[in-house]
């Protein structure tokens, strides 16, 4: 049986190398292996079974979590796809740690690339990205406290690593966690012998979000499918755009098309005479009252309030201060402030 | 409930004084269970105990479910080097678990003025916070001034806290609430 077509064909895979230790196929399990379920933790593989559901027969892997000893069952065929992963090595924890310990660089700031990031490290980085969450999130910690969201993905990354690196190194929890934040926090005084820090895992860039196309007005009134409806929306939509379209030209040549056009020119005369311009200013928001209004009342109005209004301001004000911080400047002189 | 047992003699009072900063952070009774030999056989070459060990052997406590320990010590503990070496130990817990231990070996002096006694008795308290903490799976905290940042950060204060976090705080009224009995 074949599974769905992939969701955007056009869109090329990429290939990544992938993440060491990942399982690929659920015959490499085997009972008792200690295995890493993404976000969940560390697992035991409890036993490989045959189980009955809705009338299929499935095998299914059970794993069981050392934490609490839940149970998750996985179709033997879905263990390549959920990103089980083995326990790191020895080798791997120790570039973890030198990780941790390295000093790090600015932390992303945005924090919807940041959150996105971190929930796919978590998934799909294995034990490093576990770790550059931890250590990202924490360096921004000494920037600002993390919000509620980010403070709980921190506890939950911070819980994660902690199990495995106890479960790889074999030690308590407490212990592995001291160790970590002797990493991360080291006391004064003390300096760790760094290796360089394992390559940053790569992840899979996410689909693209698809705008949907863009369809004209009237076909998008077609798809609505008024006409099974015995709805006939032509003759009334044209006769209301030849209403409507009476107006606005008029409106539009009054007041928003003369006034783009006169603030052109306004713009154009500012720089020779200032007290112009105001004028110029004015007479849009008089035109846009006088298309809004009904025509029994009088626009003629509107307008020279307006325009006596607004050439005020800078007629009466601007100039004002100029030379007030001329001599503000001029009194800051040391020569003349001292005589003063 | 939270059982206190010393392995060294501690002041009465110090302990009157832990039992109820205990019940304030956590909101769990708490009492003074006595004291327990300290098991020497965990003592390393350089003088100081194995604090993994000394949870392993030390005289067991009667407790009833969900019930934590913690043991105080005056002897100096040490941990097992980890990949960078090992970091100073101030105490250790199983995390999760049931029993805990705090050293006072290393505090600032307790001296005789009622300052300095003040000063000690609230970093033990908030030691013993931090490793009781840990029994009711409270990780390491970034806030230098939540009793769970860890104990050598050179971020804390000299004289810190002896509270949570309000993050830290709802996790353990959470897991409390939790708990089976």
């Amino acid at each position: 049986m074949r599974g769905p077509p992939p969701r955007h064909p056009d869109d090329q895979r990429e290939q990544l190398p992938p993440v060491e230790g990942v399982v690929a196929d659920a015959a490499d399990l085997s009972v008792g292996d200690r295995v890493v379920y993404p976000n969940q933790g560390v697992c035991v593989v409890a036993g490989i079974e045959e189980k009955d559901i809705s009338g299929q027969k499935l095998v299914m892997v059970r794993m069981q979590s050392v934490e609490d000893g839940a149970t998750v069952s996985v179709p033997w065929s879905k263990v390549p796809t959920v990103g089980l992963r083995r326990v790191a090595t020895t080798a791997q924890i120790e570039g973890v740690f030198h990780y941790l310990a390295a000093v790090f660089d600015d932390p992303e700031l945005d924090w919807k690339i940041r959150h996105r990031d971190n929930a796919d490290r978590l998934i799909a980085g294995g034990v490093l990205g576990v770790a550059e969450v931890v250590k990202g999130l924490h360096s921004l910690s000494r920037i600002r406290p993390l919000p509620t969201k980010e403070r709980e993905q921190y506890d939950n990354a911070r819980h994660l690593l902690v199990q495995e690196v106890a479960e790889s190194l074999r030690v308590a929890p407490g212990l592995a966690e001291d160790y970590v934040d002797y990493a991360l926090m080291p006391p004064t005084g003390t300096r760790f012998d760094l290796k360089p820090p394992p390559t940053p895992v790569m992840l899979p860039s996410r689909p693209r979000k698809r705008r949907p196309a863009v369809v004209e007005e009237g076909e998008g009134l077609d798809d609505l499918g008024l006409g099974d409806l015995g709805i006939d929306l032509g003759a009334d939509l044209d006769g209301a755009l030849a209403a409507v379209g009476g107006e606005v030209p008029a409106a539009t040549e009054g007041g928003e098309g003369a006034a783009a056009g006169e603030g052109e020119a306004a713009g154009a005369e500012e720089g020779a005479e200032a007290p112009v311009p105001a004028e110029t200013k004015a007479r849009p928001v008089a035109g846009k009252k006088a298309a809004a209004k009904p025509a029994g009342k009088k626009p003629a109005k509107a307008a020279p309030k307006a325009a006596a209004r607004k050439p005020a301001r800078p007629a009466g004000k601007k100039p004002a201060p100029k030379p007030a911080r001329a001599s503000k400047a001029a009194g800051k002189k040391p020569g003349k402030g001292k005589k003063r | 409930m939270i059982r206190v047992a010393t392995l060294d003699p501690l002041d009465p009072a110090d302990v009157a004084f832990l039992t109820k900063a205990l019940y304030r952070a956590f909101g769990v009774g708490t009492e003074h269970a006595g004291a327990r030999p300290m098991p020497h056989h965990a003592e390393g070459k350089d003088g100081r105990i194995d604090a993994v060990q000394l949870l392993a052997d030390v005289e067991r406590v009667r407790t009833f479910a969900d019930d934590k320990v913690l043991y105080l010590t005056a002897a100096p503990l040490s941990l097992a080097p980890g990949p960078l070496g090992a970091p100073p130990c101030w105490g250790f817990a199983l995390y999760g678990g049931e029993r805990a231990v705090v050293s006072t070996s290393r505090f600032p002096a307790r001296g005789v003025s009622e300052a300095s006694v003040e000063a000690w008795r609230r970093r033990l308290g908030r030691e013993s916070i931090h490793a009781v903490g840990h029994l009711w799976d409270l990780h390491h905290c970034y806030d230098a001034k939540c009793a769970m940042h860890p104990s050598w950060s050179p971020n804390l204060p000299p004289n810190p806290e002896m509270d949570l976090c309000s993050f830290c705080r709802e996790k353990s009224e959470r897991k409390v609430r939790l708990a089976k009995t």
